[in-house]
């Protein structure tokens, strides 16, 4: 015990002295570009209010740099991020890239090459940035060469949460086993998915308790229910990149499978699901999911990992604190086997990074800002408010450890099983062919066309964005 | 300086600003409409296709045609009702009844907030599971009101949502054309035995023809280009079934990137909103006419 006290004392003592150390580098190299104000626009995620509400002021604090972080809605913030950098404008000085649009910003040259920049300018690299601390996701941000294009803010994981006080009620569990002759427990399969869904859908009616058996981020207006489809759903059932041939084609005429047996499965059981999921199901998008799940009103779900710590711990906006249950979600059969052998992939690993547009008028100042967020040290503290983790060492932070402990085990989740996740894929028309899938999303999920028919629909609308923009043959 | 060019110095700002923000911007998409321009392509540069591509691939563009009939249906069912509903209440405004002043200042309200905020302010009315409107439809009629599982709803919530909105603004416009009417009409149509039924229809309506037009203009243009609400309540959806046109065109614009078409579609939307706007302005002075003659 002594000998801890002592071994934590030095630590402590060394990593104050090691932050101080930083803190003279940062006044230092900050010090040039003091009173500069820096831009930024992101979406409204726990990583970003960290980034905007913390980082950000401590970051001022050291280097007089003040951050101006507009954390505003999705499209929103795509909205106005690729407006000011089509017009070269020069509003922002760093923009959020989230993963799937990496590819058509670095086609259409958007942003600043941050290896390069920091090579020019050598007076600005931060020596106790670790580069090599990032984990593999900083991959999605590199070009063919390697270089970084944008620096990764948050990596997280789709997951499956649980209500443990619902799977473990001593009545739902008898009740479930006299109804479907087997165990209650968190589903492993889409058959007992179903089967909790419908359970629970009517286990909390008869209790007269504002609950439903599944999420369902089923949104008939906004593009976060194709993805829900395209990035969670159909990759379980083996619906790789979206059906896309290597040559540019989704129907299955073309040789592609957005219209296939196992896309077909998927959108079948996905919108089957809306029967116990929520009726608020049909406006939600991921924002509202999770909400959705902290509020109680489900069962059981597909959640973003960004909001699996604050649903698991924060008691001022969760009601479910202390029963939140995290797995990974159900597959297909051979799903897993295609994902362990890096031909496919069971789920969403999501996650972006800030970026420098080219029309930045302050990129020293943002140079150092985005390496200012990289520091390791500054990550548990994000990952403990975010959920988001995009640094080895940030595993391995007593803070994280404890908080891993709360949320049921996500980080080690994401940890042990993230490599069985994957981005999106890397389409430069990423948000022109969704955009084409979206109205067959849209009328699957209301019932007015069926999802086979929806997807028929969907191939052959995203075939043909692929043709016009010229990537078909 | 004589009064000409006194007139031609104090408009001159204003034109200026019209032709930077109006004419100009309206030439240049004008012009992108005759380019094949779509920066998510792998050719990201204008490529002039022809004068005629753009457009000869609208007209056969299902989704366009079908978001330009939605656009119509939705300008001429809102149109009907705000009028009717407009004409009813000016009509009422005109008589006196108690707390007149306190209706007249309540129904006004909703002409100022803005389009994105009707929006809002609907949706918090009627998303599932916190809207008070789903809840009471259902525990007080048994109907399952959700707009976004439904093309229907979604199409009649909107209307409901504009008739709520603009049907003060008739009102307002039609109380101030009645106002002013002359009473002389009125008291010969009285004194030659005519009823309350053909006074309206012989004197009110035909002597209002100048003010139902500018409402009608107004409305109709309004409405063929109704874009902040629906973004906010519905987006578009669910499906296809509030894509207006003008949601239709943003889509293409800036979701996929089709400049030049995207382009060509807002011109040609245009030219539609005026031969419209034109067919109706003509009939109605040719009614006016007509009933002038009689």
């Amino acid at each position: 015990m002594k000998k801890l006290l002592i071994a934590l004392l030095v630590s402590t003592f060394s990593f104050s002295a090691m932050a101080d150390g930083h803190a003279e580098w940062w006044k230092k190299a900050g010090a040039p570009y003091a009173g500069t104000v820096i831009q930024g626009v992101a979406e409204n995620t726990p990583p970003g209010q960290f980034a905007g509400e913390v980082l950000a002021k401590d970051f001022e604090k050291l280097t007089g740099i003040k951050v101006q972080l507009e954390n505003t809605s999705w499209d929103q913030m795509y909205d106005k991020a690729i407006k000011d950098m089509e017009a070269n404008s020069g509003i922002y000085d760093f923009v959020y890239i989230e993963q799937d649009i990496v590819y058509s910003y670095l086609d259409r040259d958007f942003l600043v090459n941050i290896t390069q920049s920091l090579k020019d300018q050598p007076e600005l690299v931060a020596p106790m940035v670790n580069m090599d601390d990032f984990t593999t996701f900083i991959d999605y941000f590199k070009d063919g060469s390697g270089d970084v294009f944008g620096m990764p803010m948050e990596a997280f994981v789709k997951v499956y949460l649980y209500r443990k006080d619902l799977f473990g009620a001593a009545d739902a569990k008898s009740g479930f086993q006299k109804k479907y002759g087997y165990p209650l427990a968190p589903a492993t399969s889409f058959a007992q998915w179903r089967d909790n869904a419908e359970f629970f859908t009517g286990y909390c009616a008869e209790k007269g308790m504002e609950c439903w058996g599944t999420t369902v981020q089923g949104h008939t207006g906004h593009p976060a229910s194709t993805y829900e489809f395209l990035e969670s759903i159909g990759p379980s059932f083996g619906l790789y990149n979206w059906g896309v041939t290597d040559d540019f084609h989704s129907c299955v005429e073309g040789g592609g499978s957005l219209n296939g047996a196992r896309a077909k499965a998927a959108l079948t059981f996905w919108t089957s699901m809306l029967e116990f999921a929520p009726p608020e199901s049909l406006q939600s998008t991921w924002s509202e999911v999770a909400s959705t799940f902290a509020a109680g009103r489900a069962a059981q779900g597909w959640v973003y990992g960004e909001n699996a710590a604050w649903i698991a711990s924060n008691e001022e906006k969760s009601v479910v604190v202390g029963n939140v249950g995290v797995m990974q979600p159900p597959t297909a059969p051979g799903v897993m086997t295609q994902a362990a052998a890096g031909e496919g992939y069971i789920g969403y690993f999501d996650g972006g990074a800030y970026g420098i547009p080219h029309s930045s008028k302050n990129k020293e100042a943002t140079l150092l800002w985005l390496q200012y967020i990289a520091q390791s040290e500054v990550q548990a503290d994000w990952a403990v408010a975010g959920a988001r983790i995009t640094h080895y060492s940030t595993y391995d932070d007593p803070k994280v450890a404890a908080m891993d402990q709360i949320a049921d085990g996500y980080f080690t989740l994401m940890q042990n099983t993230g490599y069985l996740y994957a981005g999106a894929p890397m389409y430069p028309f990423h948000a022109a062919g969704r955009a084409a899938i979206d109205p067959f999303t849209y009328a699957a999920l209301a019932g007015e066309m069926s999802p086979s028919d929806a997807l028929d629909g969907a191939c052959e609308a995203l075939d043909k964005v692929m043709k016009d923009l010229g990537y078909q043959n | 300086m004589n009064s000409s060019k006194t007139a031609w110095l104090l408009l001159s700002p204003t034109i200026v600003i019209l032709i930077i923000v109006g004419l100009l911007p309206f030439l240049y998409v004008l012009y992108v409409g005759f380019f094949n321009w779509m920066p998510l392509g792998k050719n990201k540069e204008m490529e002039f296709i022809n004068f005629g591509y753009n457009y000869r691939e609208l007209v056969f563009d299902k989704f366009f045609i079908d978001s330009v009939w939605r656009s119509i249906r939705f300008a001429i069912v809102t149109l009907a009702l705000e009028l009717t509903l407009g004409f009813l209440l000016a009509l009422s405004l005109l008589s006196s009844f108690p707390l007149k002043a306190f209706f007249r200042s309540v129904h006004t309200l909703p002409l100022v907030i803005a389009p994105i905020v009707v929006g809002a302010i609907f949706k918090l009315f009627l998303v599932q599971g916190l809207g008070p409107i789903p809840f009471l439809a259902k525990e007080l009629f048994g109907f399952k009101l959700n707009y976004m599982s439904s093309e229907a709803q979604a199409f009649w919530t909107i209307v409901v949502m504009d008739v709520w909105h603009w049907t003060p603004f008739v009102t307002l416009t039609l109380l101030a054309g009645l106002s002013a009417l002359p009473q002389d009409p009125y008291e010969s149509a009285k004194i030659d035995g005519a009823n309350n039924f053909q006074i309206f229809i012989y004197i009110t309506i035909p002597m209002l023809v100048p003010v139902l037009i500018v409402v009608i203009f107004i409305r109709m243009m309004d409405s063929l280009k109704i874009v902040d609400e629906v973004w906010m309540l519905t987006a578009g959806g669910p499906g296809y079934s509030t894509r207006f046109t003008g949601i239709h065109i943003w889509k293409e614009v800036f979701e996929k990137r089709t400049y030049g078409y995207g382009s060509a579609m807002s011109v040609l939307y245009l030219y539609i909103t005026i031969v419209i706007c034109w067919i109706l302005y003509s009939v109605m002075v040719s009614r006016g006419k007509a009933n002038e003659d009689e």
